[in-house]
């Protein structure tokens, strides 16, 4: 008998955990990154930080941009890639990502289908993006650790949320499809 | 009783759920639908909205991070 066929390993590696399991295990988490780093879970926000030191790199200044004035901005610019817990943050998500799925044994590379679905991944990355700043948080930064923090702006977030993924859906399914 | 293949390779959510939806109303009762998928969340939406409509749904893992969904029309 193979291990593809054993119990243990399919219960743990191979069937996604339950919706309630992942709830359970990210309120785990966010509880550790409240206490370990002082804030709460955020994916987007590196992004705009990482663009600024990409910029600075290139001889660019940031200094007078009303998006960067914030303290936690700031303070963020400041660090580098190793000392700034959500840049890492992010990095183990990814590389967390691929380990479930190579222990899983369902790696793949997917295949690019068409021009369409590249200009569905552009626009809609670009507009994931900008959204997300200017909300200053995603559906983790706003929607989950904005309604886990009892932030009334996490339930205004996830009422548009709806709205967005309603017309979203709807543009999706008429011009990329 | 015929047997139809949809080939959703390379798409992801919700696109093989909205293609699957549309394929099953062209079907008649008894026909099978082969769902090829490589994406995990189709694996998980498209078995369940057909058992919600009541059809027969079998899930055959045909490679590394990839499967076939069968799907009897059954209504």
């Amino acid at each position: 008998m193979g291990i593809q066929s054993n119990k243990t390993y399919q219960a743990w590696f191979k069937t996604p955990w339950s919706y309630f399991t992942g709830a359970i295990m990210l309120s785990l988490f966010q509880i550790v990154t409240m206490a370990t780093t002082d804030g709460a879970w955020g994916v987007t926000g590196p992004f705009a930080t990482w663009a600024a030191w990409v910029y600075q790199a290139f001889g660019g200044s940031v200094d007078k941009w009303y998006f960067f004035s914030t303290e936690s901005a700031q303070a963020a610019l400041q660090r580098t890639f190793i000392t700034d817990p959500a840049s890492v943050r992010n990095l183990g998500v990814i590389v967390g990502a691929l380990l479930a799925t190579l222990l899983a044994s369902q790696f793949k590379f997917k295949k690019i289908k068409n021009f369409r679905q590249v200009a569905a991944a552009v626009i809609g990355g670009l507009l994931m993006g900008y959204g997300s700043r200017v909300a200053f948080g995603c559906n983790i930064g706003a929607l989950y650790s904005g309604i886990s923090t009892m932030s009334v702006s996490g339930w205004v977030f996830a009422l548009f949320l709806f709205v967005g993924a309603a017309v979203g859906s709807r543009l999706l399914v008429k011009y990329f499809m | 009783m015929n047997e139809y293949e949809l080939d959703c390779l390379g798409e992801a959510c919700p696109i093989p759920l909205v293609k699957v939806e549309r394929k099953m109303k062209e079907l008649e009762v008894g026909d099978t639908l082969i769902v090829i998928i490589d994406h995990s969340c189709a694996l998980k939406n498209v078995p369940e909205w057909a058992r919600k409509h009541n059809h027969e749904v079998e899930v055959e893992e045909t490679g590394d991070g990839e499967w076939e969904i069968y799907i009897e029309k059954t209504n």
